[in-house]
């Protein structure tokens, strides 16, 4: 096969993404919490209406009208939150991993001397943390 | 690490507080006595070629070295606090300092190849700064500014190369003689798209919102007094050549559209730095077209007053958008006057100056503009434009001042917000003074005389009025109760243009780069990939490989061919000795 799907959503998780962001739609529109909670209310109550609807084509076909109607109601201008994907503070401030320590020059590694002695004894410590919550990693998963 | 911050930044603070006293005594002396210094260095002189480094200082460039020296020196203070979590810090600082080296250096040239340094280094050090936070975002803005900025300096290289038809690159000697040749026709057409890319009209204003993605000391400095007035400066200096041009017309078309666009996107945008910027834009469209009527004084004088009041609003943004934790969606903000007082002092007093609320700084450049407008009979289009522009001034400025200072509270939880960091607060004071008093201090300095104007008592009221409608649209705009979608889907496409620029971002970025990059797609994939790997890399392998597989059968031993080699050979000793 060209692609192989990731996952498979199921469609309660399709309606449930849907009305997430038609909400974070209506948002961006008032922005007024108590307008904006009249308004979720009210696109609540339009997906009640159709939420015991057992003929899985009905249901998938208000499941199409909705992702279309959003799409054509979404606002040119989303609110974001700054440090999320898509904000104006996204990935600003990157943390290092933590491999990048091993790196440093003999030098450099002096200066917090208190911190190297215990580094190897705390590595180990993690990986019992790890094994004992999630158990071995599988022989297969190790080699490409 | 704290200690190399603490040092560089009250180093260069008063290095260059320093300096701007320094010009300003220079300036007073300067024009009060109505002189104008050349300094000339000699660097290489040979048989008759001779290359003289010169420096202009009048009183035009003394005052606006001044202007540039305070905001910056303003700005770097402002910017120890401001950045004080940088690990970089002292990168911001340097950069910041070479930034306004360029802009000193383009300030004081009288001839282009200086001006081309200061030019190029002017765009080079922005995109620097653009991109300092290193995200995709700040990539993308500073590719964005980078290039805008880039067709200027072609342009600017292509002057020097027809301005060498003269003999020298001083323009400054050859006004009366460049004015009526042929080859200031292509000159004044290539400076005018310069100044054009550099101060953000028509075709090339989608770099100055997104660049709001460099951090608020940039964008105080940088986008709002400085980089983005070059262009008018050179413009100012070139006046006298480009004053009867036919481009001229064309760039006051171009500035009064921008102005009109960057105005209404103003009212539909909701990102706080971007609402500025596109408030700088239509300021830089105002003096654009004020220059291109023939007054370039006043358009001088609306640029020093618009640094102050501008660069303070940009730094009292600064402060609220520390306050919310990087939020800068306005959307998010409401009530916050009650809780940052001296900060929202700064902001409305800016922001009325921006408006020209009679007496502010901003006044008296802004009212000058539009009475001379109405005075000298000019197009109806242009008059139209001009006070539609004044009112959708007023009317942003209002929708902002609404939604940051005065709706109710809005945050989703309690913050603690203060505006007691005193170091950002002292640095906004001094602006803060400036901007109140620099329209009427300079008005007194630059304009000898004042403009003789007699207008009808309506007309002369007209400020007013658009001024007190637009704030009314303002204050309705922001303060609207419950409103349904629907309504605002009536004119979901028209708001859609209007919020988006025009869609002028998107025809200079995807419009432009698509065809090219679509053609380059086909070509990677039928030749890059496809011929010339079947005719080079991967087929002359394969054919190799095909051949050492052929010949593998051969080494192998393999006994059906050993016998029929065999036998060929017996066949071939049979024929040749017994045939």
């Amino acid at each position: 096969m060209a692609q192989i799907p990731l996952g498979v959503k199921t469609h309660a998780q399709k309606v449930c993404s849907l009305y997430k962001r038609a909400l974070r739609n209506l948002e961006a529109y008032y922005d007024r919490r108590h307008v904006y909670r009249y308004q979720a209310v009210l696109l609540r109550e339009r997906f009640d209406k159709h939420a015991k609807e057992t003929n899985m084509i009905k249901a998938n076909e208000f499941l199409k009208e909705g992702e279309e109607e959003l799409f054509l109601k979404q606002h040119p201008i989303p609110k974001y939150f700054a440090t999320s994907p898509g904000g104006v503070a996204h990935e600003r401030v990157v943390t290092p991993p933590d491999w990048v320590l091993d790196y440093w020059h003999p030098l450099e590694k002096a200066q917090y001397p208190e911190y190297f002695k215990k580094r190897e004894q705390r590595k180990k410590e993690f990986v019992a943390m790890w094994e004992k919550e999630y158990g071995k990693p599988d022989e297969k998963d190790k080699h490409h | 690490m704290l200690k190399n911050n603490n040092l560089i930044c009250f180093n260069s603070f008063f290095f260059l507080f320093f300096f701007m006293l320094i010009n300003f005594f220079f300036f007073v002396y300067f024009i009060m006595n109505g002189l104008s210094v050349f300094f000339e260095w000699e660097i290489i002189s040979f048989n008759s070629m001779s290359i003289v480094m010169s420096i202009l200082l009048d009183w035009m460039s003394l005052l606006f070295m001044m202007f540039v020296s305070l905001i910056s020196s303003v700005v770097i203070f402002y910017s120890k606090s401001y950045m004080n979590s940088e690990l970089n810090l002292n990168r911001f600082i340097i950069l910041v300092l070479m930034f306004v080296f360029s802009m000193v250096l383009l300030i004081i040239s009288p001839n282009l190849i200086s001006i081309l340094l200061g030019w190029d280094g002017l765009g080079l050090i922005s995109y620097c700064l653009v991109i300092y936070y290193q995200n995709l975002k700040s990539y993308n803005a500073g590719m964005l500014t980078a290039l805008s900025n880039r067709i200027g300096d072609v342009m600017i290289l292509m002057v020097i190369c027809w301005v060498m038809n003269y003999g020298s690159w001083n323009y400054i000697f050859y006004f009366d003689f460049m004015k009526n040749d042929y080859v200031m026709f292509i000159i004044s057409f290539m400076i005018i798209i310069a100044a054009m890319t550099k101060s953000a009209q028509i075709p090339f204003s989608s770099w100055l919102p997104a660049a709001m993605a460099a951090p608020t000391p940039v964008s105080a400095l940088v986008h709002s007094s400085t980089l983005v007035t070059a262009g008018v400066y050179l413009l100012i200096r070139f006046n006298y050549l480009l004053i009867d041009m036919f481009f001229f017309k064309v760039l006051l078309f171009l500035s009064i559209l921008t102005m009109f666009m960057s105005g209404i996107s103003a009212n539909y945008e909701f990102d706080l730095k971007k609402i500025i910027a596109l408030s700088t834009l239509s300021q830089l469209g105002l003096m654009m077209s004020i220059l291109s009527l023939g007054f370039p004084d006043i358009a001088f004088f609306h640029l020093l007053t618009h640094a102050m009041f501008k660069a303070l609003l940009f730094m009292c943004a600064g402060v609220i958008i520390h306050m919310m934790n990087d939020i800068q969606d306005v959307r998010y903000m409401g009530g916050l006057s009650l809780y940052i007082p001296l900060t929202s002092l700064c902001l409305n007093i800016s922001n009325l100056s921006l408006c020209g609320i009679p007496f502010l700084s901003g006044f008296y450049s802004k009212d000058l503009i539009l009475e001379m407008v109405s005075f000298n009979s000019f197009n109806l289009m242009v008059f139209i434009l001009f006070y539609l522009s004044t009112g959708l001034t007023v009317f942003y400025t209002f929708r902002l001042i609404m939604y940051v200072m005065i709706n109710d509270f809005n945050l989703m939880m309690i913050y603690n917000l203060y505006d007691e960091d005193y170091i950002m607060l002292n640095s906004m004071f001094v602006l803060l003074f400036m901007s109140l008093l620099s329209g009427s201090f300079l008005s007194w300095f630059i304009f000898s005389y004042p403009y003789m104007i007699y207008l009808p008592f309506n007309l002369k009221l007209m400020v007013i009025y658009v001024s007190i409608l637009g704030s009314i649209l303002g204050f309705m705009v922001s303060n609207m109760g419950i409103y349904s979608l629907n309504k605002l889907l009536l004119s979901y496409n028209l708001s859609s243009f209007l919020c988006l620029m025009w869609f002028m971002p998107n025809l200079s970025t995807y419009g432009l780069s698509y065809i090219y990059l679509n053609f380059s797609q086909i070509l990677f994939k039928n030749i890059d990939m496809g011929w010339s790997e079947i005719y080079s890399g991967k087929g002359i392998f394969n054919i190799l490989k095909n051949y050492s597989v052929f010949y593998n059968i051969y080494q192998m031993n393999n006994f059906k061919i050993y016998l029929f080699s065999f036998i060929l050979w017996f066949m071939i000793l049979f024929i040749f000795f017994f045939i």
